[in-house]
């Protein structure tokens, strides 16, 4: 990727520029070589700043809700996971296409800076991967929607998505009943999972709501496991598969085995459907979509 | 020196755990945090990592902490019980930050005029056996934020010297019971304490306070908090966040009242009953964060809200790191 950086401060001079932006959504450095970290950059004299590495693993579509009741032109930087988020937010009517200049990248796979800050902070012991775990079951590493794309095409790995899903599946109702709540016990409710989410953009959270107060506060089994029931289900057909959610999460939740099942179940029920691949009429969320000819009766 | 041999560290906690709630730095799957001694499977007393993941706030302020029960009839209503906790614990391997961490929780709970009760019951009886850092990691800053790392001010001070176990000093009444009870396993050895590593990151906050008092309106808070996704990682694994919220669980008639922590980083915190939100967006959650731990803690107690520790930045997902913001907040120009 060693030309992706010299290409992306190029062309974020230029829509700086000529104005056909306002704001570029992109990376810099941080302060350790295994940190690339979001950054908006606003002045073409900043571009120097800007950086395309292994690092740069962070979904800025994440970040495009923040700029949604404006209407400067932003140019972003998205990989293709990232790309799929942009596709959501498109259809969520978060952020209108004429609004966004889409810099894609044609994505090798990242590494998780996180992974590397935690192992070099002495508080972890465990190794950083030479791959994050958020793209070792890429199926889209080249951007779906661009306006101009940085680097080779990628192809993608083989399919393994599913391989966990179909082991919980295969559990008896008890099994899964003590995996869900060993895996949810920890949960400290950041709510790190839900901001990191492109899909969770409702401008008022269900969780935010006091009146009524539709999931208790504190921390104890039931009330987590009905917090990441209903995120994990609000995103169903909606979920772009960036993992983002699971890299965000501080007590290690796999999250993204629970957004599989729904994304594996929505496919063969409603399908087949991959969410935010495209931004034709028919490619809107099978369970966002209303038709009058609908199968089930009480549509 | 009195000496804990290494192979007497879990017998020492079951002595301990006999008497009080001990918590220990405790690896349990993929969390880490001073977790209560059960000497349990699955629990790895973690002597040999820097810190833990969570702090060790919960021993005095439990994420969700039950405080009365009730029952409301028609328009009568009646406090059934006040849950408080008292009873002996110590905290066993805490460090210098988390340590200091601890004191600036004392000052928000037990000073200027106000006690609360909740804290000062899990409090009062709390020993603290500190343990001596002697190599800061790379996202450390405690010195920066006056910790002293290798005189934490402790009931007990312990070193880890390794194979060798831990050397063990006594520093208060309070240490010196509980190092009687630990008679049979102590031994009086020679021992040289471990080499003291520099700490590699600095910050000065000297007039950070002062010159923050200016800055509430500084466009630089945009530019800032524009990486921020606004979850609430940073404040949950911060030891000295302690903000709560009181809410309600009711059954019927009966219920009880309970705190759980709350997040200035979460929209909800500041929402107001007529709909008014004063912070609406996510540059006015994040600033308040900042501020609260670099200007209104030291105006109002003469002390950090921020310990050094590290882990917000260790555990940022969009690496947010306070350090940066620190050395940004002390460049930019603030106009008279």
């Amino acid at each position: 990727m060693s030309d992706y950086t010299a290409k992306a401060r190029e062309i974020a001079k230029k829509l700086l520029q000529d104005g056909t932006v306002a704001m570029v959504l992109g990376w810099e450095k941080g302060d350790e070589p295994f940190v690339s970290a979001p950054a908006v950059i606003r002045d073409a004299a900043d571009v120097d700043r800007l950086v395309v590495d292994e690092y740069c693993i962070h979904d800025l579509a994440t970040l495009l809700p923040d700029y949604r009741d404006r209407s400067e032109k932003i140019a972003i930087f998205a990989k293709g996971c990232d790309s799929r988020g942009i596709v959501r937010l498109i259809q969520d009517r978060v952020m209108p296409r004429d609004r966004l200049y889409i810099i894609g990248i044609n994505c090798p796979g990242m590494k998780d800076p996180n992974e590397f800050i935690r192992a070099a902070s002495g508080l972890s012991k465990a190794k950083p991967a030479d791959k994050a775990v958020k793209c070792l079951y890429c199926q889209y590493p080249n951007p779906v929607l661009y306006d101009e794309v940085i680097g080779e095409i990628q192809q993608p790995g083989e399919d393994k998505r599913f391989a966990e899903v179909d082991k919980i599946e295969s559990m008896s109702a008890d099994e899964r009943y003590e995996f869900f709540i060993k895996e949810f016990s920890r949960c400290i409710r950041c709510y790190a999972c839900r901001n990191a989410c492109v899909a969770c953009n409702c401008r008022t959270c269900i969780f935010d709501e006091t009146k009524p107060q539709w999931v208790g506060r504190s921390t104890d089994p039931v009330n987590n496991i009905l917090y990441q029931i209903v995120r994990s289900m609000h995103v169903a057909g909606r979920c772009v598969e960036c993992g983002e959610c699971e890299r965000a999460c501080p007590v290690g939740i796999p999250l993204m085995l629970f957004n599989r099942k729904l994304i594996k179940d929505v496919d063969k029920f409603f399908g087949p459907y991959q969410a935010g691949i495209s931004l034709e009429d028919d490619a809107v969320p099978p369970l966002s979509r209303y038709r009058v000819d609908d199968p089930d009766e009480f549509m | 020196m009195k000496v804990l041999p290494a192979d007497k560290i879990r017998e020492a906690l079951n002595i301990l755990a006999g008497e009080a709630e001990v918590y220990a730095p405790l690896v349990r799957g993929d969390v880490s945090g001073y977790i209560k001694w059960t000497d349990g499977p699955g629990d790895e007393l973690a002597l040999d990592i820097l810190n833990t993941y969570m702090p060790p706030k919960h021993i005095v302020m439990p994420q969700t902490e039950n405080m009365y029960k009730f029952i409301a009839t028609g328009k009568d209503a009646q406090v059934t019980e006040i849950v408080t906790a008292e009873g002996p614990r110590i905290i066993f391997g805490i460090r210098g930050c988390d340590l200091q961490a601890l004191h600036a929780l004392d000052l928000a709970f037990l000073t200027r005029g106000y006690e609360d009760e909740f804290y000062k019951a899990r409090r009062q009886d709390l020993a603290v056996i500190a343990r001596a850092c002697y190599q800061p990691g790379p996202a450390c800053f405690c010195e920066s934020m006056g910790v002293d790392r290798l005189n934490p001010e402790a009931d007990v001070v312990i070193h880890v010297l390794g194979e060798q176990g831990l050397a063990w000093e006594p520093k208060t009444p309070k240490g010196k019971d509980i190092t009687a009870k630990l008679q049979g396993i102590l031994v009086d050895k020679e021992v040289a304490l471990p080499q003291a590593a520099d700490m590699k990151v600095k910050v000065d906050i000297t007039g950070l306070s002062e010159k923050l008092a200016g800055m509430f309106e500084h466009p630089v808070w945009d530019e800032l908090s524009s990486r921020c996704m606004n979850c609430g990682v940073c404040t949950y694994v911060c030891p000295t966040c302690y903000c709560f919220d009181i809410q309600v669980h009711n059954r019927g008639e009966a219920g009880n009242r309970f705190r759980c922590w709350d997040s200035c980083m979460y929209k909800e915190y500041t929402q107001m009953a007529g709909g008014h939100n004063p912070r609406e967006f996510k540059k006015e959650r994040f600033r308040q964060r900042f501020l609260h731990k670099l200007q209104y803690f030291n105006e109002r107690y003469g002390a950090n809200l921020c310990i050094g520790c590290g882990r917000c930045i260790i555990m940022c997902p969009n690496e947010v790191n306070i350090l940066e913001i620190i050395n940004k907040l002390k460049e930019v120009q603030v106009d008279a």
